[in-house]
């Protein structure tokens, strides 16, 4: 989809970001101590953001002068619909995750994904994701004590209960 | 033989022998998941084996440490998505390797030279620990500094077909490591008022995003296509093959031993400058690097297992960490009542030789454990790509938070996959954004230590390197290294832009 | 086991759980308690924590689930432990960097807003030296540094850290010339002392014993009024230039914290716990051996400790210059 003489769908326009951003970084670095001394917290960042700046100046200036656009149309080999759907769903997950709770966002979002990239089949994807996500679990929550947001499934206290149900508390 | 006797402890006590057994096994799957670290492994297991004695204890986290340095290949070479830090070279001509169908191959061929590489670690280790730890303490700011830029100039090699794009990525990497407070000022960098931003950013979530969720989202181009069948009938690589790789991983273990050995550095860095050595004494490779060289993967795998065993010699010899890990184990062997020091060698040298011999042990359980088992493997990357891409992302995430339990690494993790995915898109590697992240903070800190000694004088610094011996060769080799890149400078600088490499980021060949 | 009562006696334990968030003593811990952990794993606060807290989990009947949350001398992890619901079920576990935050310009929460539940215990500060420094003693030492000025390189992990309190403590009553080179934290500090990359570091006395008891460096001068049973040689500070006993005993500090409006009961049962996990022989005998008194207050000494501690040390930085802002501003009292 990308090579080096012709210009891809987009390309032009993510180098500009790239050098807008490596500029503001530059000007951040600039604020931290200014030139102070050789040896200042600023030194090193602001010596790689000029690096930024320059290498992606050059990318752009590159890409304006020598390339002639290529057959790439952006929403059909850059960013298709299939991976606009996908970058929203993650966006959605890390959004729920909190209010939610580790547990639902998760099952939510695997049953939703493998539906709509399968198109079809939600036994399948019920079985799947459940499957996956009870793994997940005993992997992080039970045996590496992560403890991921809970939100409305009171996991913690059902997990405590089963502990005692089970043999007493530690 | 006192030593012997300490030495095959683990080897003869039943109990001790299956607890090393354990480890090793849980550790090559800890490995294998990003997000899930040994680091994070080892320190659950001081909770855990709070009660116990210090022997079987100390055999389940060598264990851990071992495989889990091993399993960080595993994902690399069959998702193209590094389980660790120091399997991201792996990748580069490992994942090409399982794209042709050979990931078991690769896999075999990676365990075998892991075990290697691990076998090296020990035995200088065994040998050498006091001279070794007396060298890597004569390591001055300014030689960790020579040390970084020699890192740094690897950009070079990681960046595929255009040079400037890699200075681009490399440069935004260092950028990314400085994000937060100065750890040596406090003085905030590139925060912009968020104190979510004073811990900086995290390394594992931008690994994990730039690697695992842009790999995901790239992989979702070939939704509908077929996943490569894996032949899985050549795993362990014949007698020929090990014999011709040995040189070149007797070098890279030395570069793995040396670079865990010193404080500040670990199986990361040694992997990656492996790497490069790799592909600098390699004349004339098979397969071209980047394409499923062989070399390619023996190189970091070598290394990153010799590092283990070099980690362990500042720790058991002066009880200062060679790395993150054995930072944790040294707080475990206080919490155990023991005094690791300078001390420990003389007043408990059995603790030394029972260490030494729990790690040779678990490099052969590895090596056990890398070789069978495969097939359940490579099954899932046969698994249809509509599963296995959700699965990946919720994993990604999942690893993310795990980290630092903060949900502010999930947001940079996402936020670097998309940006990642761009990257990739456009004809950048990501190798060299990682590369950048590792090496900031021995870079920046060093820098500056360096010029704070001299009080400030840049002539001063120039005086120091060229009057100390070991800071000459290091800054001979950067020099070396740099002019060998000149001609592909000036080739750079006569066409800028203008090579015509065809490439795709699907295809192999871009590796990371 | 009858299973219709142990079904019953789950559901019952669920429902108060999911009815009442604010736990009572009684209940408390229905589920897993936090512990953040304010610097990373194997340092000397993470050691200290994970040591005493399992005695002290079996008192409390319930598991702590201890994580590092490092980043920001201490910051994010005393940030994230506020912004969760005061009910004992997270803790801080924190080192003393907290309390200097305010004058730091690094936010204005600290231990303030804190209940202590355990001040556990307390470091011993000490001068060391690399073996080849021209010095023996503290006197030895002044007179080199006053005959060679900035050219002696001391150790420092950044304003606010312990060797850079001790500088200034050091510098408020005799005149010191020296080039500080900064390190990410003592054990990086201790490593480059060994090899010769700076020449003095104002050390906590556990991290840098057992390179002392290996020869390895070599002890100028115990920062504290009487020398140390597990240093006995080493003389103290106070002892041989009378002019600085009024500051000491000064030290870095561990204690374990929870947020203010904790119920009552729930602190008395923490405070309970941890007060019992500090006398566990484990906990004594490392405390023992890396040299740091056990202090194990809580209540009102534990405030007046932390009150103490505050006004002495931001203003010795404040005076020293190192202070972003004059402990006055935050009404912490001149000593």
């Amino acid at each position: 989809m990308h090579d080096k003489i012709h210009r891809s769908a987009g390309e032009l326009a993510f180098y500009a970001v790239l050098f807008i951003f490596s500029l503001v970084l530059l000007w951040s670095a600039y604020g931290i101590s200014g030139f102070e001394s050789l040896s200042s917290p600023g030194a090193l960042p602001m010596a790689v953001a000029l690096a930024m700046v320059i290498s992606s100046g050059l990318i752009l200036l590159d890409s304006c002068r020598n390339a002639e656009r290529d057959s790439t149309r952006f929403f059909r080999d850059i960013l298709p619909p299939v991976i606009i759907v996908m970058m929203l769903f993650i966006t959605g997950y890390a959004l729920l995750l909190v209010p939610l709770g580790f547990l639902p966002t998760s099952l939510l979002f695997l049953v939703v994904s493998i539906l709509y990239l399968r198109r079809g089949g939600i036994v399948f994807a019920l079985t799947v994701s459940a499957g996956a996500l009870i793994a997940i679990y005993i992997v992080f929550r039970l045996i590496f004590t992560v403890l991921m947001p809970s939100g409305i499934v009171p996991e913690a206290e059902i997990l405590a209960a089963f502990g005692r149900m089970f043999g007493g508390a530690q | 033989m006192e030593a012997l006797g300490y030495f095959m402890t683990p080897w003869l006590d039943l109990k001790l022998l299956f607890l090393v057994a354990a480890g090793t096994f849980a550790g090559v799957y800890v490995g294998a998941i990003p997000g899930l670290s040994v680091t994070m492994a080892v320190s659950i297991l001081i909770g855990f084996t709070f009660t116990w004695d210090v022997y079987p204890a100390l055999c389940l986290m060598v264990g851990i440490f071992m495989g889990g340095v091993y399993g960080g290949s595993r994902t690399a070479i069959l998702l193209n998505i590094p389980g660790a830090p120091s399997a991201i070279a792996t990748a580069m001509d490992g994942y090409p390797l399982a794209q042709k169908g050979l990931a078991g191959e690769a896999i075999g061929l990676s365990t075998v030279m892991s075990f290697v590489g691990g076998l090296i670690g020990i035995i200088v280790l065994a040998v050498a620990a006091p001279t070794v730890s007396d060298f890597a303490l004569t390591f001055q700011p300014r030689d960790f500094m020579l040390l970084a830029v020699l890192g740094i100039l690897l950009v070079g090699s990681l960046s595929g077909e255009s040079l400037v794009k890699g200075i681009f990525a490399g440069a935004m990497g260092l950028l990314i490591g400085t994000v937060g407070m100065d750890p040596l000022t406090a003085e905030e960098r590139f925060t912009f008022g968020y104190t979510q931003l004073w811990g900086g950013i995290s390394f594992i979530a931008v690994m994990i995003g730039m690697f695992g969720v842009s790999e995901a989202l790239a992989q979702l181009h070939h939704i509908e296509k077929a996943a490569v069948k894996q032949t899985i009938s050549r795993i362990v690589p014949t007698w020929s093959a090990v014999r011709k790789y040995l040189p070149l991983s007797l070098q890279t273990s030395s570069i793995g031993v040396i670079i865990g050995a010193l404080p500040g550095t670990g199986g990361d860095i040694a992997a990656l400058m492996a790497y490069d050595h790799a592909k600098r004494v390699t004349k004339n490779p098979e397969t071209p690097f980047g394409q499923g060289a062989r070399e390619g993967l023996v190189a970091p795998e070598t290394a990153n297992n010799a590092a283990v065993g070099g980690a362990f010699i500042p720790m058991l010899t002066l009880g200062i960490p060679g790395d993150a890990v054995t930072a944790i184990m040294i707080g475990a062997l206080y919490i155990h009542g023991l005094n690791p020091g300078p001390m420990l060698m003389i007043d408990q040298p059995q603790m030394f030789w029972f260490i030494t011999g729990a790690l040779a042990l678990a490099n052969i359980f590895m090596l056990i454990f890398g070789l069978t088992g495969i097939r359940i493997f490579t099954k899932i990357v046969e698994m249809p790509r509509t599963v296995l891409i959700p699965l990946i992302l919720l994993l990604s995430i999942v690893g993310a938070y795990a980290v630092n339990n903060s949900i502010t690494d999930v947001y940079w993790m996402l936020g670097f996959g998309v940006l990642g995915y761009f990257m990739k898109s456009y004809g950048f590697q990501l190798g060299p954004v990682i590369l950048g992240v590792i090496l900031s903070r021995l870079l920046d800190e060093n820098w500056r230590r360096a010029i704070i000694s001299e009080q400030g004088s840049l002539a001063g610094l120039f005086k120091g390197i060229l009057t100390s011996p070991l800071s000459l060769v290091l800054f001979a080799m950067v020099v070396m290294i740099f002019v060998s890149q000149t001609p592909l400078w000036t080739a750079f600088r006569r066409k800028i832009g203008l090579e015509k490499i065809e490439h795709d980021h699907g295809a192999p060949g871009s590796g990371a | 086991m009858n299973r219709p009562l142990v079904k019953f006696a789950a559901i019952l334990t669920l429902t108060t759980g999911l009815t009442a968030p604010a736990a009572f003593a009684q209940d408390y811990p229905v589920k897993e308690i936090q512990g953040i952990i304010q610097w990373g794993a194997g340092g000397s606060t993470d050691t200290v924590m994970r040591t005493v807290t399992p005695h002290a989990e079996e008192l409390l009947g319930g598991k702590v689930v201890m994580k590092n949350m490092t980043g920001g001398v201490g910051a994010i992890a005393t940030k994230f432990v506020y912004a969760q619901k005061p009910d004992g079920y997270t803790l801080l576990m924190g080192a003393e960097n907290p309390l200097l935050y305010k004058v730091m310009g690094l936010g204005d929460i600290d231990y303030s807003e804190f209940t202590p539940v355990n001040i556990l215990a307390r470091g011993v500060p000490i001068l060391v030296a690399n073996n080849d420094a021209p010095f023996n003693t503290f006197a030895e030492m002044v007179a080199y540094i006053q005959a060679n000025p900035n050219e002696v390189k001391f150790g420092s992990t950044g304003p606010g850290g312990v060797p850079s309190v001790v500088t200034a403590l050091l510098k408020s009553k005799t005149d010191l010339q020296v080039t500080d080179v900064p390190y990410d934290g003592d054990g990086p500090a201790l490593t480059a002392l060994q090899g010769g990359a700076v020449d003095v570091l104002p050390a906590v006395l556990g991290a840098a014993i057992e390179a002392i008891k290996g020869g390895r460096i070599k002890p100028i001068v115990l920062i504290d009024n009487a020398p140390t049973a597990a240093l006995p040689d080493v003389p103290a500070l106070g002892a041989s230039n009378p002019e600085y006993a009024e500051y000491l005993p000064w030290g870095p500090f561990f204690g374990v914290f929870v947020k203010n409006g904790t119920p009552e009961d729930v602190v008395a049962k923490l405070v309970d716990a941890y007060a019992k996990g500090a006398e566990s022989e484990d906990f004594i005998k490392l405390m023992g051996d890396r040299g740091y008194v056990i202090e194990s207050l809580s209540g009102k000494p534990a405030q007046d400790f932390l009150s103490k501690w505050q006004s002495l040390t931001t203003w010795l930085i404040a005076d020293a210059g190192l202070a972003k802002a004059s402990p006055e501003e935050f009404g912490i009292p001149r000593p």
